[in-house]
């Protein structure tokens, strides 16, 4: 009933971990599998470790969270044994985040990845905190079309997260051109906040990106536009999925599959298996047979 | 978002270790929980509560970095620093039983929160407290209130001369107690694990790594093979589950993700 295909993963629910939570180690990632999770997203890999940007770099606010994490990872070749693990102990795809400055280090990073199990490529072209190495790429669409026809030729799915802050239908249309085989959608959006006692920005780093329920809205338009103008490119709806509504939301939109990030923090894990059963309920009581009748019907009169 | 926090007190307790009385209104910690003490343009560190009493936090800080160095330096009634928190699962109140407690350090800090929310009294409670010398001691006479203190220093300047489990060991081979809760270095913690074993006395004790997000998201403090959160899932972790933590007392994860051995520390 919730089994959905994405760019070939096949996944037991559309649920997905969203890139930058947890998704750090092997362990974390059987107990986000365990908890009910159709897929995982590791957090974003380069080619070197990064230590990442100094505390605060996460900020609990009335609407949505603000982070300026950095990147921070253990880079390429340390992730390969956690990446290993993943593929040993897991039986939900496992799709690696991949980030970097060029189009070469992007496609260095995601062949060693694959080498040690990656079962999908998602293009992190969009971290709206990292300078060098988030939007500012996403802005160089004929380099980012250059990297996904390279990372193609590995033979798996490659996934590019779009952002606002880019104009992403031109940037899809040319990762379509170079062979991508679906998109994420949105990363967060570029923000910042000041604390009125302290008089000063909280972030470490001052700007970083905003997520929760806040962006929900701003993720619906981006997935339907996308829709529209790719039909049936595979889409990973991302943006404020704290519950089961937003979930449906974004498949209305067109999202196959629907990412959860930053509403763990509220809810813990405990939010995949909230999302499965309340889809589950939803269908039931509305006369559906399969989640697929449900991705994109929205667009349909 | 930080609550304001205003220094209404700031002194040296013991050597690199400063005492601070916050004024702040926060939801109410229970004993084991930790808040995040932002200092502007410094630096956020995760900071185990030693007490909150009338919207006053009562902190203490060990100097080690950027941000404790800062506040040890500056810190004086007035300044503003900043709390969001408390954050994590502390200890389970002991109800009723006889308890022992052991604690490293400013590790006794929470541990003295404890007795003193658990309302303790020395016919139910020991605590093994230990420092690195008579000038590093902290709470013992304040817990003495609430239990009967023993004190082990490494240099035997005061108490028992060595590291605290050899108080902690002494005191289990003639008693039974109900329940064991340990704070302070992990070497510690691994030590007093060993004790326990085949034991029937039910171990909590807390942990310590490296933080950012503080609410579960982030996966900094990540210990393997169960991929644990300490600042959601604990930091006060059962002595069930730490015997199945590979990492305990070996692996401290950089904050860039990589692990390295964790270096034995002293008790202090």
């Amino acid at each position: 009933m919730l089994e959905v295909e994405v760019a070939g993963l096949r996944l037991r629910n559309p649920t997905v971990l969203a890139s930058g939570v947890l998704g750090v180690s092997a362990s974390l990632a059987k107990r986000v599998e365990e908890a009910g999770a159709g897929a995982f997203t590791t957090k974003t890999v380069t080619r070197e470790p990064r230590r990442g940007y100094m505390n605060p770099t996460f900020v609990v606010l009335e609407h949505g969270y603000l982070n300026a994490v950095g990147l921070a990872n253990p880079g390429i070749e340390h992730f390969c044994q956690e990446l290993r693990e993943m593929r040993e102990s897991l039986s939900i795809p496992v799709i690696l985040s991949v980030g970097g400055g060029s189009a070469e280090e992007l496609v260095e990073v995601a062949r060693r990845g694959v080498e040690c199990g990656a079962q999908a490529v998602e293009l992190n072209v969009s971290c709206p905190h990292v300078r060098g190495m988030g939007v500012e790429l996403g802005h160089r669409a004929d380099e980012v079309a250059g990297a996904v026809g390279e990372i193609r030729r590995l033979g798996v799915p490659v996934l590019v997260k779009l952002s606002v802050h880019h104009d992403y239908l031109r940037l899809a249309e040319a990762c379509l051109d170079a062979g991508a085989s679906g998109f994420t959608a949105i990363n967060t959006v570029r923000g910042m906040a000041i604390d009125i006692y302290a008089r000063k920005p909280v972030l470490s780093n001052v700007y970083g990106g905003y997520s929760g329920p806040a962006i929900r809205p701003i993720a619906v338009r981006v997935v339907y536009e996308l829709y529209e103008a790719f039909p049936g490119v595979p889409i990973i709806g991302v943006g404020g999925v704290d519950g089961w509504e937003a979930a449906l939301e974004l498949i209305l939109a067109g999202a196959s599959a629907v990412g959860v990030g930053s509403a763990i923090a509220e809810k813990d894990l405990a939010i995949f298996e909230e999302i499965v059963r309340g889809l589950k309920e939803y269908m039931e009581r509305e006369g559906f047979s399969s989640i697929k009748e449900l991705v994109g019907l929205a667009h349909r009169s | 978002m930080h609550a304001r926090a205003r220094v209404a007190a700031a002194r040296l307790a013991a050597e690199q270790v400063l005492e601070l009385l916050l004024e702040v209104e926060l939801p109410d910690p229970s004993p084991g929980q930790f808040v995040m003490l932002w200092v502007p343009r410094v630096g956020e560190v995760p900071m185990s509560v030693a007490d909150y009493e009338g919207g006053v936090l009562r902190l203490f800080i060990t100097r080690r970095g950027v941000v404790t160095g800062y506040i040890h330096e500056n810190a004086r009634p007035g300044l503003a620093l900043f709390v969001r928190g408390p954050y994590g699962r502390g200890f389970t109140m002991p109800r009723g039983g006889r308890v022992l407690l052991v604690g490293g350090g400013t590790g006794t800090a929470p541990l003295y929160f404890l007795a003193k929310r658990a309302g303790l009294s020395s016919a139910g409670c020991t605590a093994a407290v230990g420092f690195k010398s008579s000038r590093h001691v902290i709470l013992v006479d304040e817990l003495r209130k609430y239990c009967d203190v023993r004190v082990a220093t490494d240099d035997g300047s005061l108490g028992h001369h060595g590291p605290v489990h050899e108080l902690a060991a002494a005191l289990l081979s003639g008693e039974r107690y109900d329940r064991v809760y340990a704070c302070g270095p992990e070497q510690m913690i691994v030590e007093v694990l060993r004790l326990l074993e085949g034991r029937e006395e039910a171990l909590e004790a807390s942990l310590e790594r490296y933080m950012r997000c503080a609410v579960g998201v982030c996966g900094s403090c990540v210990l393997d093979p169960l991929g644990l959160r300490v600042c959601r899932d604990g930091p006060v972790f059962s002595g069930a589950v730490l015997r199945r933590l590979h990492d305990l007392g070996r692996w401290w994860r950089e904050p860039d993700g990589r692990k390295r051995p964790l270096a034995p520390q002293a008790t202090g």
